[in-house]
């Protein structure tokens, strides 16, 4: 269907959230991004449970908690000032009448910096599985997408018809309804959990398993159209080439297609490793404990939602824009000169 | 030794007929430069050298061999060739373009390869731009790393199929130097090409090919001063106002 | 199943009582063939007023991002980012329980109420405009400075050169992107799930939760994502056709 004869255009057009910012905001984000990653990174090693048994072993038994359960975790930031400022713009603010709409939003900012501070604990935990989701099938995705890619090139009448009837099935129904249809439909949950090993590092529990399932075998099917289109791009005068100096189809396609297509797609992996981020929090509809579930269980906890809601889009805004900036930075580092992802060679 | 033999050569793409009946030798060290109009089928005759197009019927000999015996790939490390675009690994270097055969084909480990690769850069003049990624050299240079690709294969016999064709004027002289100096130390090439003076100076034979036959093949000096055919005679004549 | 336990009232669709005559597991389809028909109108309507909205939104935000200066521009594309970089999931929930939307009531005829049918559509229809809005531009800024150049010197305005040199040739070529648009909203409306409304997968789940029709989940799922597809699959091809009847004729542009 069409959206795959208009991968191009939307490798263009979506690949970069970032490529529009302002050389100025982007810096600003580089380094917002970099301390709320230290903060991440730190907070799971903190609760780390292979870092705990390293650590313990090194004579420091108190340096890493992992036998903390995840509801009590403390947060090292405290919210306590934040919710006196709060108070006393509050308090202000009442003096001067309800007129001030400034004032009250000052107090909506700090009374959220105080809550962001107090959950944050909670999210991050939420944080890791999402990363860990994202992460894991993406990488899974792509050993799935770039045979799948090279079939539907090369591949002949038979191989590319399955290829493609694979990636049109599933980017024309829902992640949602594919997510279900393992969980429900087919019961791969028990299936895991029959098989073992489930839960124990750096298998996750059932769920998260399940969840990788689905959307290793979603984000194939779209990172096997972003190499395809990036396949189909390549000059055929190079193949020629390759083919004249002896090298079979297979070598062509190892050492002169896959170099150049790879890196071709680059842009729209980026755009992939993104969507994947965004599309994890639909693991929580079969019951995976990561982020978005995270903030729906504070949710239901304190009834602040709006504000909670806020705060796990702002997670994952930061998640999302540090991820495009790391990526246009492997762009360039991959880069080489008069091949670039507009498409055009020379 | 007679090198490469083609005999009554016939091949046609779906409906249309492209070559028809084309035999030819040529010794060890000859140069040969095929002529001819547009659609004539030279590239095709070259492709089918190499295997990149397959004949139809007739038989093509490699130093007494039937092409059709060998593996393609094979017969392809013993053929080299060189494009009218080019067609260089837009991912690798000069040197990686020479590199890629010599070790994904001929098995060379890397430092061997690359100690070659530059030899041949060297002997084509871009030992300076071995570095360079093909965006960042001009068409000449680009052409030049295209011959050092095909000779770094140590091949017996190297295809030219309008090498020149691609390049602005001033670029040319390089790489008619560089195939001068091929031809000048025994290589057996067969080019096409319509750079008259490269064929006076160092073809042994010139053949005018139209309508997928040889109309007229000879020595150049008697094509040019007494063709025998009045087709081969206008064609030649287009060119002869120029040198 | 609700995701969240702040959403008390459900969907009249989500209230009746079940009808177990059902034999057999795809009995279970079929007798609940009109319930998910309703749902698949719910959807498809979902996905038409977030497509309006989105158009409406992202044309201008578009036009805005390569024409506009200063602060307005600023705003338009801090916007896009955030909604291009937040999960629809997370922007559902905030707009159903973050913003004040009077309770009006149900649509009889589709047994969904209106509120988180209008939740659904700002999240959906907001992010969307993001994405046209960077189509439509990413559409602008692809047609040749020339255009703009010869339209100036036959003497338009700035602005009439825009409107009847550029935006007539952006549109046509922002067509596919919008196509894909399209697609993915369709797609989307199923996370509508979360807020209670009765699409076509919230019904699908509504009926397989229930101890009776678990068996039937396997039909259930299968059935839905086959509509789905229909849905998408037609769509597109419909598209594609209609594009390549009225595109204009290009030679490598
Ligand atoms: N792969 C192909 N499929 C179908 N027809 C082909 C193919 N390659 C060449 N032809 C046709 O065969 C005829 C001869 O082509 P060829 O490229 O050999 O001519 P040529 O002498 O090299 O011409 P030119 O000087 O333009 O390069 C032409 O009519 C061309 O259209
Ligand atoms: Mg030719």
């Amino acid at each position: 269907m069409t959206d795959g004869n208009t991968t191009d255009d939307l490798a263009d057009e979506r690949a970069s959230l970032v490529e529009q910012v302002p050389e100025r905001r982007r810096i600003a984000i580089a380094i917002v991004g970099a301390v709320f990653w230290t903060w991440l990174l730190a907070r799971w090693a903190y609760h780390n449970a292979l870092l705990d048994v390293i650590a313990t072993a090194l004579g420091f038994p108190d340096l890493i908690r992992s036998e903390v359960p995840v509801l009590v975790r403390q947060g090292w930031i405290p919210g306590g000032p934040f919710r006196a400022v709060a108070d006393a713009v509050a308090g202000v603010a009442n003096a001067l009448g309800p007129a001030d709409v400034l004032l009250e939003w000052l107090v909506w900012l700090a009374d959220l910096a105080a809550f962001a501070a107090t959950i944050a604990p909670k999210l991050a935990d939420g944080a890791f599985i999402t990363v860990y989701l994202t992460v894991v099938s993406l990488l899974l995705g792509l050993v799935i997408a770039v045979p799948l890619a090279v079939a539907r090139v090369y591949g002949g009448r038979v191989l590319s018809t399955l290829s493609l009837g694979y990636t049109e099935l599933i980017r024309g129904t829902p992640l949602l309804a594919q997510l279900f249809f393992l969980w429900y439909a087919l019961q791969l949950g028990s299936v895991a959990r029959a098989i073992g090993f489930t839960g124990e590092p750096p298998i996750p529990q059932a769920a998260a398993m399940v969840a990788v399932v689905g959307f290793t075998i979603n984000s194939a099917a779209y990172q096997a159209e972003y190499i395809r289109s990036a396949l189909q791009s390549i000059d055929a005068g190079q193949l020629t080439a390759a083919r004249a100096v002896g090298l079979d189809m297979r070598g062509t396609i190892r050492h002169v297609v896959l170099p150049q297509g790879l890196r071709l797609a680059i842009p729209g992996w980026t755009n992939e490793f993104v969507y994947l981020i965004k599309y994890s929090s639909l693991a929580a509809f079969i019951t995976v404990p990561e982020l978005f579930r995270a903030a729906e269980g504070v949710g239901s906890d304190t009834f602040r939602y709006t504000k909670v809601y806020v705060i796990v889009g702002l997670f994952y805004l930061a998640l999302v824009l540090t991820t495009a900036l790391a990526m246009g930075r492997f762009e360039a580092a991959v880069s080489i000169p008069g091949l670039d992802s507009s498409g055009n060679q020379e | 030794m007679t090198l490469l033999e083609l005999e009554d050569i016939e091949k046609a793409y779906e409906n249309e007929e492209v070559l028809h009946g084309v035999s030819l030798g040529m010794e060890q060290g000859d140069v040969e430069v095929l002529v001819g109009p547009s659609g004539a089928g030279k590239s095709t005759l070259l492709r089918c050298v190499n295997r990149l197009t397959e004949i139809d019927a007739g038989t093509i000999r490699l130093a007494g061999e039937s092409i059709h015996d060998l593996d393609s790939n094979d017969l392809r490390q013993r053929v080299g060739m060189v494009f009218q675009d080019f067609n260089l690994f837009a991912h690798r270097t000069a040197r990686g373009n020479v590199t890629l055969g010599l070790e994904e084909v001929l098995g060379m480990d890397h430092d061997e390869a690359v100690e070659r690769a530059e030899a041949h850069l060297d002997q084509v003049g871009l030992a300076e731009q071995a570095d360079s990624y093909p965006a960042e050299l001009s068409g000449g240079q680009q052409q030049r790393v295209g011959i050092a690709r095909a000779l770094a294969m140590d091949p017996e016999l190297m295809l030219f199929d309008e090498p020149t064709s691609s390049l602005d004027p001033e670029l040319i002289g390089d790489v008619l130097a560089v195939m001068n100096d091929l031809a000048a130390e025994g290589m057996t090439m067969l080019c096409v090409t319509h750079e008259m003076g490269f064929a006076r100076s160092a073809a042994d034979t010139l053949t005018m090919l139209d309508g997928g036959r040889i109309v007229e093949r000879g020595p150049p000096e008697r094509l040019f001063e007494n063709p025998q055919h009045e087709r081969t005679e206008s064609f030649l004549g287009q060119f002869t106002d120029f040198e | 199943m609700v995701v969240s336990g702040a959403l008390r009232s459900l969907d009249p669709a989500l209230t009746r009582t079940a009808i177990v005559l059902q034999s057999g597991d795809w009995g279970v389809v079929a007798s609940n063939f009109d319930f998910l028909l309703v749902g698949t109108a719910v959807t498809i309507l979902l996905t038409v007023s977030s497509l309006v909205l989105g158009f409406l939104a992202g044309f201008p935000a578009g036009a805005i991002e390569v024409y506009g200066t200063g602060r307005l521009r600023g705003l338009v594309a801090g916007a896009g980012v955030v909604l291009r970089g937040t999960p629809i999931v997370v922007l559902m929930m905030l707009f159903y329980l973050g913003l004040p939307i009077p309770q009006l009531g149900t649509v009889p005829g589709l047994e969904i109420r209106v509120s988180p049918f209008i939740a659904a559509t700002l999240a959906l229809g907001l992010r969307s405009a993001a994405y046209q809005g960077q189509v439509f531009r990413g559409a602008i800024q692809s047609i040749d400075d020339g255009q703009m150049e010869a339209a100036r010197a036959i003497g338009l305005p700035r602005r009439g050169a825009v409107r009847h040199v550029i935006f007539p040739q952006a549109v046509r070529r922002a067509l596919p992107g919008f196509q894909n648009e399209f697609t993915i909203v369709l797609k989307d409306t199923s996370v509508a799930i979360a807020i209670g409304l009765a699409e076509l997968l919230t019904r699908a789940e509504y009926l397989f939760v229930q101890p009776e029709r678990s068996t039937a989940m396997f039909e259930l799922i299968l059935a839905v994502s086959a509509i789905y597809f229909v849905l998408t699959f037609a769509t597109n091809r419909t598209l594609d056709r209609l594009q390549t009847r009225y595109a204009i004729p290009e030679g490598d542009g």
